[in-house]
């Protein structure tokens, strides 16, 4: 069983892992020949299934087992993962490989990087008025953007500052390997683990800027907390929120409790359309077709769990265009496009179920 | 009668400030020793594995210092203080000076030390602010001679310089949970390697499968030799630290620009780091763990261990110290040797360095195979407090009442990529699951809501 690559869009691959780490702290990474798949099932919660091209985060990629298509299955802790990434983000080169340290399996993680002196250089200077300013030492961060065509990288790297100072001593290019836990699964035991079937959607819809709709969710989650502990007895249960949208391009999020009800709508939202020959059904026979005919006062709404839906639209940190998939009174499904810069036509797509509850 | 009296500028005091704050990370109190050259604050951890030395000149750091010294101090004057109070009087400043342009700035700090027989022992600081306010403090404190520990420059034959601020910022990469720093040498390939680990989750026997996932991060770190200054260490020796006493130190370090000397010698003998600035010299000595320590270690219950053998250090200091005070004898100086002098028999070989506890001494760590933070144990204590009423679960999903989840461990037969792993919150904080011992959850309040709710959650068809 052999895994090597390099890292690509390493950003890209962080807010992933930060994205999914919010749900749940151990993932399921299924490598093969094709793809890159990264599965959360939280006890309770939305559970997601990302599945990426092999282009848009590795280069130079190996894989190797004894598996159909080369697959390895992996467990993988999110938060190591993330931290590693972190040391990566920026570095001139970075790769992961699938190792053995004391015979306990490994990912690890090679980076070639210099240290980020001149931005702290400033804000940890000036503290002392004095000697503070500018005894940096000059870097050059820009030698090898060959090797780390990341599309989210930071302009900071590409017009890093040079002091005027001369250093007797060049920064020199520092070797960090993170050794990141995992678990080699073995192919029976994710054989049970299926992704969710659901029915054909009443309603989709693409959802307003996350960020937005994140900002208001959270406020209403905690309108609904503030209430909750005013009135003793509520407490325990977590806020629902009442998500519904209809074929018309209008997307409503509503929270009742006894003492309030209070709604947000956005209005000229984008109902894509559907592409005949991906569905099972005539397009004239599907739910959304039936829904889009009988006007915009025909929502499809679904309930979801305010901190659960407050962590999902975490997702939004990707910059994706997010369509919304709402079968009403039983299921809400985003799928995330990931942006990836080096192949348009690529469908990077993160898939998340999200936990709904009746009403 | 004043003993001592001594004047800090505004940028003095936020050196000062930083000079405590770096030792409170160490310990609760300082020693001020006051002499004619210099003012030296020091302290010694709790478990005696750290001991930190802040030196001011007296000419050089403070705008006015005078040394008085009376019949009883003569040569020097020593008192312990608590470093928060002390902080307390430079903090409040520091903030107020970032955020109001100036108009609130110190201007200057006056504080003098007043003692002597019939006379209230007190210091006191008068921080006078640019905006005309004069604010004095008056702390009272304890004559306690200083513990200095004992550092053989002689036979720390290994010695390292670097800029603190690379140091620093090579830091930054390693993650959160780690305890142990490798410092080691590699001269085929010419680097120093800064490794950090753990021993915490396989400390008995072969790991539960679920474990491993636990493990912090392992990071190496390889710094080429060409970017230290002056590089003498011995090929292939390992010299292990605690990372949290190292970062502290560090992060201190950094504000001073300076170079960071590091001398020591062999494992398991002490290390000494040490950098200065204008008219302030600061050092260190660090334990640092022995070979057999490190291994020994790994089998014990890390808080017995760490207890029991820093208990007598304790007692035997606090004891010396207290002889010290309770003679109040004149002190020259061969009445009140410096500790360090006479632990240079033999016999006492490392008097303040035990060997190494776990960097938060007094909680045990939670996350052993036996205990498991997110799954609460079912040890005794916790059994009888919480028995469920009603311990089947399948029951309990059937009614759907809420119950206290009886099942600590999870189900192993549902396959699930589940978190084995303690949320954060309660992971890094041992202290915080050790206060509220008593009064653990037997689940998360998320659980309790599942199982409330779960009539109604609508499931996945599969």
């Amino acid at each position: 069983m052999r895994f090597k690559t390099d890292l690509k869009n390493i950003r890209t691959l962080s807010k992933l892992a930060a994205a999914l780490n919010s749900l749940e702290k151990i993932a399921w990474v299924r490598l093969d020949d094709d793809s890159v798949r990264f599965t959360v099932i939280p006890d309770t919660g939305s559970q997601v299934w990302a599945t990426l091209s092999v282009d848009l985060i590795f280069d130079g990629y190996h894989i190797q087992s004894a598996e159909p298509n080369n697959t390895i299955n992996l467990e993988l802790p999110l938060g190591p993962l993330q931290r590693a990434l972190k040391s990566a983000t920026g570095s001139n080169h970075a790769n992961l490989r699938l190792t053995k340290r004391d015979g306990v399996p490994m990912l690890s993680m090679t980076i070639h990087t210099m240290t980020k002196d001149a931005q702290q250089d400033a804000r940890g200077g000036g503290q002392f008025g004095g000697g503070g300013g500018g005894a940096g030492r000059s870097y050059h961060h820009g030698q090898d953007f060959g090797n780390d065509p990341d599309p989210f990288g930071d302009a900071g790297d590409v017009f890093q500052q040079e002091s005027l100072e001369l250093s007797l001593k060049r920064e020199r290019e520092k070797v960090i390997t993170q050794d990141i836990p995992v678990r080699v699964l073995h192919p029976d035991t994710v054989e049970t683990i299926m992704q969710p079937k659901v029915r054909e959607p009443d309603v989709h819809i693409q959802l307003p800027p996350l960020l937005q709709l994140k900002a208001i969710s959270d406020r209403f989650t905690k309108l609904a907390l503030t209430t909750a502990t005013s009135n003793r007895g509520t407490g325990s249960q977590n806020p629902k929120l009442e998500l519904s949208a209809n074929m018309h391009g209008s997307l409503r999020l509503r929270l009742v409790t006894e003492t309030l009800d209070i709604t947000s709508v956005w209005e000229n939202l984008d109902n894509p359309l559907l592409d005949q020959s991906q569905l099972t059904v005539p397009l004239a026979e599907h739910p959304s077709t039936i829904f889009e005919a009988a006007g915009p006062n025909k929502w499809a709404t679904v309930r979801v769990d305010g901190k659960d839906w407050s962590r999902v639209l975490s997702v939004g940190r990707l910059d994706g265009r997010v369509i919304a998939c709402f079968a009403d009174d039983h299921a809400l499904i985003l799928y995330v496009y990931v942006p990836n810069f080096d192949d348009i036509s690529s469908e990077d797509v993160i898939t998340y179920y999200v936990s709904s509850y009746s009403s | 009668m004043v003993v001592l009296n001594f004047t800090l500028s505004e940028e003095g005091v936020a050196v000062f400030h930083d000079a405590l704050a770096c030792m409170f990370k160490f310990s609760d109190d300082v020693c001020i020793e006051a002499r004619k050259d210099k003012l030296t604050l020091t302290a010694l951890n709790i478990s005696k594995s750290a001991y930190i030395c802040f030196s001011f000149s007296s000419t050089r750091f403070f705008s006015q210092y005078l040394f008085e010294g009376n019949a009883q101090y003569r040569d020097r004057f020593f008192c312990q203080l608590y470093i928060k109070s002390l902080l307390s009087i430079f903090r409040s400043r520091q903030g107020s000076d970032q955020n109001r342009d100036g108009s609130a700035a110190i201007e200057r700090c006056d504080v003098a030390i007043d003692d002597g027989p019939g006379k209230k022992s007190r210091l006191v600081a008068r921080i006078a602010s640019r905006n005309g306010i004069t604010a004095s403090h008056s702390l009272s404190f304890e004559i306690k001679a200083p513990t200095h520990a004992k550092f053989d420059e002689a036979e720390a034959v290994n010695h390292w310089n670097i800029s603190s601020r690379t140091l620093r910022q090579v830091m930054d990469h390693f993650g959160p949970g780690i305890e142990l720093l490798d410092i080691n040498t590699d001269d085929d390939t010419r680097v120093v390697n800064f490794t950090c680990f753990t021993e915490k989750v396989q400390k008995r026997g072969a790991p539960v499968e679920e474990a491993v996932l636990k493990k912090p991060l392992h990071t190496n770190i390889a710094v080429e030799m060409d970017e230290f200054d002056d590089v003498q260490v011995q090929d292939k020796l390992h010299i292990i630290i605690s990372v949290k006493d190292f970062r502290a130190i560090l992060q201190h370090a950094q504000s001073t620009n300076g170079e960071l000397v590091t001398r020591y010698s062999n494992p398991g003998r002490p290390m000494k780091l040490s950098y200065s600035r204008d008219g302030l010299l600061c050092e260190f000595v660090l334990m640092t763990v022995g070979e057999k320590d490190a291994i020994s270690q790994k089998h014990k219950n890390s808080r017995q261990n760490a207890v029991s053998n820093a208990r007598p250090e304790l007692d035997s200091v606090s004891h010396r110290a207290s002889s010290i005070v309770n003679n109040q004898k004149h002190q020259t100086q061969e009445a009140a040797p410096r500790p360090s002098a006479q632990q240079k028999t033999p016999s006492a070989r490392q008097p303040h360095f035990d060997i190494r506890p776990k960097p938060i001494p007094p909680p045990p760590p939670p996350a052993t195979n036996g205990s498991d933070s997110l799954f609460v144990s079912q040890g005794p204590d916790d059994d009888g407090l919480w028995e469920p009423v009603n311990p089947d679960e399948e029951d309990e999903e059937d009614n759907a009442r809420l119950e206290w989840n009886t099942t600590a461990e999870p189900d192993t037969s549902s396959i699930r990529i589940s978190s084995f792993l303690p949320r954060p919150a309660e992971t890094q904080d041992p202290t915080a699951d050790r206060l509220l011992s008593g009064l653990e959850p037997t689940q998360r309040l998320s659980d309790v809501c599942f199982t409330r709710i779960s009539t109604n959650l609508l499931l996945w068809p599969c």
